[in-house]
């Protein structure tokens, strides 16, 4: 890698990292739910570069579509359809702020401990595309959980349903 | 077909009972949304068939495995490319889960809150958390670990918020699912971390990679996080301090089948799953039915001996001051969650086996408190101690079978809950935990302070005025009465049976 294109990757990387945090912690510390959803759109795209920088071309695109495409428009419908949300006066309170600040500096701590004290089992070598591989290990070796999960959204697809229902019938 | 396909279909075979409550879960959905007329709680008598089916499956497994010895080395045991295991601990389990299925399903029948238009996906939740518990504690990996808990958990935030027009019961369902979601990001975060340090999602996988390299010995501190952040998952499940904030809100206000269920099920489960990750990743076998902790700087037993003891103590005291039966069960149960924390401490064979012989007694002094409390708001209207009052001489015949569920979860002998709790100290003894067990013996004490209230309630103190007559017995109480309580007499002077059974299904897979 040239030192022009290795500058770019390491400036396009560390603007990445500032997009996520920065945004999560807009997610974080807004008092306002709107806002706060919105933020998290960038921190899930923020995540999806992650992704990128780490080769991994099948889960930002799962990433993408589930997260950003899926669940995030959801989670923007909920916050717009509930009556008068902003009005209520719990939905982003801080509390114990001290408190929860000392926990989750103490928390930050030790993970980067943690995480820079480590040896990783780290697979060396770039990957190569990971879509085909993963395809077919769900439909080998993981095929268990992968129809596992499937139970998991039937069951959570009735139970919403039922819990979402208007009024019985009979 | 290709060689993976082979042994999928191969292992299928070995899958039946699990097969059995999926395609029992699609027949509900379909005949649910069929416009035949059904009799009234015909799906629910439907899931009872296909538990019970489900329950010949897994007998024939049970028998197959004894005759073959039970050898760990027997290669048909491992299934669907490693991640799920059957073993005597899998198929005991599973027995206990059928159990637990079945006795929800009973309770429910006369559970008047219950909305009669919703009881085909009643039926489906419940027979998919069933499933849950059976893959929780057949897992051989962290990811089935996790589906499986997910699979138990989805369900019963639904079932705990099953009265959507109650208000405790909307808050039971909100509370757990928050809980929940955020114990099992902790927990995927702390198995992501054991992930990247091993390699491998699976259990003995990553007991060989932590044994092998010597340089990760020196990472204690990744080690001690990874295991407090997947303790907080399993945890959750079994309702230990201090991760059981959510227990006795959402207990109280879950229908009372759902509560019995979610007092015995997840928490069997629980126990399951962390007897073969603590067991299996974190210990090394060192023959004799005896384990030691994998690394010297991680001494897990003891971050769980405290948790058993606040466990027990937390659950203990607060109970005392209970006024709602419900919520007095849930402390109870917090307070059961720490006792059985200490047959994981001691790392034995005996161990598991005083685990396994306990849950089994614990399905039926449970059932037993909760079944008396759907009898009691369906023919007194109250689920507290005070609607107990003077009871006792009204109908006697509930009573003292709830007495006698109430004396063994105490511990008191001649009883099953006696038994079990002596098994359980005796494995702490062995071990040479005396403050352990001394601290247990002293919670069991205090614990008959308040199971006694309730009995004082029935029997001592005096009827309120103008409801001196006796109170008619449906016969179907009087019949499950006499089923629950049944077992623990018997296993208060005839254990032997159960013993040799949970002894011989102590065996977890490769050791």
């Amino acid at each position: 890698m040239t030192t022009l294109t290795s500058a770019l990757y390491h400036a396009a990387f560390y603007a990445d990292m500032v997009l996520t945090v920065g945004s999560a912690c807009v997610v974080a510390f807004s008092k306002n739910i709107v806002r706060s959803a919105f933020s998290l759109l960038l921190t899930f795209v923020g995540v999806a570069g992650l992704y990128g920088f780490l080769e991994a071309d099948f889960l930002v695109a799962t990433q993408l579509l589930i997260y950003v495409g899926g669940i995030l428009v959801l989670l923007l419908f909920a916050v717009m359809l509930t009556h008068r949300i902003s009005n209520i006066k719990a939905s982003n309170e801080t509390s114990f702020s001290a408190l929860a600040a000392l926990a989750a500096t103490g928390i930050f701590l030790v993970l980067v401990e943690v995480g820079t004290k480590t040896h990783w089992d780290v697979k060396g070598g770039p990957l190569g595309e990971s879509t085909r591989p993963i395809g077919l290990l769900l439909m080998g070796d993981y095929l268990l959980p992968f129809e596992v999960a499937a139970m998991i959204l039937l069951a959570a697809l009735i139970g919403a349903a039922y819990l979402a229902r208007n009024a019985i019938r009979k | 077909m290709s060689p993976t396909a082979l042994a999928l279909v191969q292992d299928l075979r070995l899958f039946l009972p699990e097969v059995i409550l999926v395609l029992t879960t699609l027949l509900v959905i379909v005949l649910d949304v069929t416009p035949v007329r059904k009799s009234h709680r015909a799906l629910l008598y439907l899931t009872f068939c296909g538990l019970l089916l489900s329950g010949i499956y897994l007998l024939r497994h049970y028998v197959d495995l004894r005759e073959s010895g039970g050898r760990a080395s027997s290669s048909n045991v491992l299934l669907f490319g490693n991640s799920i295991a059957l073993d005597p601990f899998a198929v005991y389990f599973k027995g206990l889960f059928l159990l637990v299925g079945l006795l929800t399903g009973v309770l429910s029948i006369r559970y008047k809150k219950l909305n009669p238009a919703g009881e085909g996906e009643y039926c489906v939740l419940l027979l998919c958390s069933t499933l849950g518990l059976f893959l929780m504690v057949g897992s051989r990996t962290l990811l089935m670990a996790y589906l499986g808990l997910e699979l138990v958990s989805i369900p019963s935030f639904v079932l705990a918020g099953f009265q959507r027009d109650s208000r405790l019961s909307n808050e039971a369902a909100l509370k757990y699912t928050i809980y929940g979601a955020i114990a099992s990001g902790i927990m995927l975060y702390g198995m992501s971390l054991l992930f990247g340090l091993a390699g491998s999602l699976d259990f003995a996988a990553i007991r060989h990679a932590l044994e092998g390299q010597t340089e990760l010995r020196a990472s204690p501190l990744l080690l001690s996080v990874s295991m407090l952040m997947i303790l907080a998952g399993f945890g959750y499940k079994i309702a230990c301090v201090p991760f059981h904030m959510w227990c006795p809100d959402v207990y109280e206000g879950a229908p009372t089948p759902i509560t019995a269920f979610l007092s015995v099920g997840p928490k069997a489960a629980g126990f399951g799953v962390i007897l073969r990750f603590f067991y299996q990743s974190l210990s090394t076998h060192s023959g004799g039915g005896d384990w030691t902790p994998i690394v010297d700087q991680l001494q897990w037993p003891i971050v769980l001996s405290v948790l058993s003891v606040a466990t027990m103590t937390v659950g203990n005291l607060a109970a005392v001051a209970q006024t709602s039966l419900k919520r007095l069960m849930a402390y109870s149960s917090i307070a059961h969650a720490g006792y059985l924390l200490m047959g994981v401490v001691v790392l034995s064979k005996d161990g598991i086996f005083a685990i396994l012989f306990y849950l089994a007694v614990y399905v039926f002094m449970n059932f037993g408190a909760f079944l008396f409390v759907v009898f009691l708001h369906d023919l007194v209207g109250s689920e507290d101690i005070e609607g107990c009052r003077g009871l006792g001489w009204r109908a006697p015949f509930p009573c003292i079978a709830m007495a006698i569920c109430l004396f063994s979860l105490t511990g008191l002998p001649p009883l099953g809950g006696f038994i079990g709790k002596f098994y359980l100290f005796l494995g702490v003894i062995g071990r040479e935990l005396y403050w352990l067990a001394i601290l247990g013996v002293l919670n069991s004490v205090v614990s008959l302070v308040y199971y006694a209230r309730v009995v004082k309630a029935m029997f001592l103190e005096n009827i309120p005025r103008g409801e001196a007559e006796p109170l008619p017995v449906p016969f179907f109480y009087s019949a499950a009465f006499a089923v629950l309580v049944a077992p623990i007499l018997l296993l208060g002077v005839y254990w032997a049976p159960l013993v040799k059974l949970a002894r011989y299904s102590s065996s977890i897979f490769g050791a």
